[in-house]
């Protein structure tokens, strides 16, 4: 005698139900995450003609701030910020350089790029956030210190400054607080992007390498 | 407790309390106006309204403890474009972007001087504010912010329903101004402030009922007003 026996899966709205509810549990006890997401505009200025390139090193381009929770009522905040920042650096250089060129690696001895005028590195030196349930204050804000670099394709130091970005958003009703810190991130990136754009050509080393490129009688004013 | 005493009892005493509800909420009516004043101070008003020529309405952000509600800058722009439909309002978020980055918290020029600076040194925005037919740009400056509140309110649920009971009682005051700068004149022409106060009342009985003071929107009414009477030939 033979025979066979299938084991039929439990499909009933009972165990979906039971597992439903247990995910549930368990994505209540993970961080708040925000993947932050939003448009940016291009700017609306005369291009300078230059060629720059940009190297997004893998910890700006995956850049993420997490911050564990304090106490029990408090949840802990993972801010990935990266994907934002690319897509917002991209349309910001595309629309204040004449051409602008991705790097293959790090500016440096030995590593094969394409040929440009300079090569800028932004990195996010520091990002701290704040909710109204830190601060009673019916406000979610973002700060973000760039630390930014400017190098021949050599590698060779051309300028490094820093650069302070800030964007702020209301408790606004109906919104939650990831989407509320998604807008402040998205101010704070807005702000990062005309703060760049204005004060590129002033920043220390830059005036000096931007006259030697486009000639002394060139005035340069953004 | 009480209010699970109150919800048990809920069916008999019912339309009592729905009457009484009723009567505090026809107090609160009558309690929760909002009393507005409006200043204004114009010069070389239009005498033919624009024209054809368009409007942008800008809200301030440039203060650390408070922004300027885009709320209220579109409840302005949609009391002129109600009021006088010839009047051709660009949207704020439309023009901020289009002019990226000029008019962020951080760039945004704070006097005409500043304006006529940006445009002599990026004509392309000097192009684009021609293309667009720009001749009146309007800065509001200001915020709605709640003074004081007081009162308590308990909800609570049970298997037979559920239901609030307390009362609640709050403030808010709008203070705002408008600045306008007129491009062909290359200067500040108006100001326009407008303040109101008003008294919200939540009392509840069952079902809270909000009585709401509609002081942002008085504001908005008056500046908007205002502004009609400048741009518009009808008024």
């Amino acid at each position: 005698m033979s025979g066979s026996m299938t084991f039929v899966p439990d499909t009933s709205g009972r165990a979906w139900l039971t597992v439903g509810l247990l995910l549930l549990l368990l994505a209540g006890c993970g961080p708040a995450e925000v993947v932050v997401k939003g448009d940016f505009p291009s700017p609306t200025m005369e291009k300078l003609p230059l060629t720059i390139g940009i190297w997004y090193e893998p910890a700006f381009a995956n850049h993420e701030f997490f911050d564990e929770a304090k106490s029990k009522s408090d949840s802990s905040w993972l801010v990935k910020t990266g994907e934002a920042q690319v897509q917002m650096w991209d349309t910001l250089l595309t629309g204040m350089f004449e051409r602008v060129v991705p790097m293959k690696g790090l500016p440096g001895p030995g590593q094969m790029n394409p040929s440009v005028d300079a090569v800028l590195i932004p990195r996010v030196a520091e990002l701290q956030y704040a909710i109204p349930a830190h601060t009673n204050v019916k406000v979610y804000e973002i700060w973000i210190r760039y630390s930014l670099q400017l190098v021949t394709t050599g590698g060779d130091p051309i300028a490094s400054w820093t650069m302070p970005a800030y964007g702020k958003t209301p408790t606004a009703f109906l919104q939650t607080d990831q989407g509320a810190v998604n807008l402040a991130a998205v101010m704070a990136l807005r702000d990062a992007g005309a703060n760049f754009a204005t004060s590129f050509s002033k920043a220390p080393g830059v005036q000096a390498w931007m006259q030697t490129m486009l000639g002394n009688d060139q005035e340069v004013n953004l | 407790m009480i209010l699970r005493n109150f919800l048990r009892h809920f069916p008999r005493i019912h339309s009592r309390y729905l009457a009484r509800a009723l009567a505090l909420a026809s107090i609160g009516i009558v309690s929760g106006c909002v009393t507005s004043t409006i200043d204004q101070m114009v010069f070389n008003e239009p005498r033919e309204g624009i024209g054809n020529s368009t409007v942008v309405i800008l809200g301030r952000r440039h203060a650390s403890d408070y922004d300027t509600e885009p709320d209220f800058v579109e409840c302005v722009g949609d009391h002129i474009s109600s009021g006088d439909s010839s009047i051709e309002v660009i949207g704020e978020l439309e023009f901020i972007n289009e002019f990226y980055p000029w008019f962020e918290p951080r760039t945004a020029p704070l006097q005409v001087a500043d304006l006529e600076r940006m445009m002599t040194n990026q004509p392309v925005v000097a192009e684009k504010l021609a293309a667009l037919r720009t001749q009146y740009m309007v800065w509001i400056d200001g915020s709605t912010v709640q003074t004081d509140s007081g009162g308590s309110m308990t909800c609570a649920i049970g298997p037979g329903g559920g239901g609030c009971f307390g009362f609640g009682t709050w403030s808010n005051d709008a203070n705002y101004e408008a600045t306008i700068w007129d491009f062909s004149e290359s200067a500040e022409v108006g100001r326009i402030s407008s303040t109101a106060t008003g008294q919200s009342y939540m009392p509840a009985v069952v079902i809270p009922i909000p009585i709401i003071a509609p002081v942002q929107g008085t504001a908005c009414d008056g500046i908007g007003d205002q502004l009609l009477q400048f741009l518009s030939s009808r008024y």
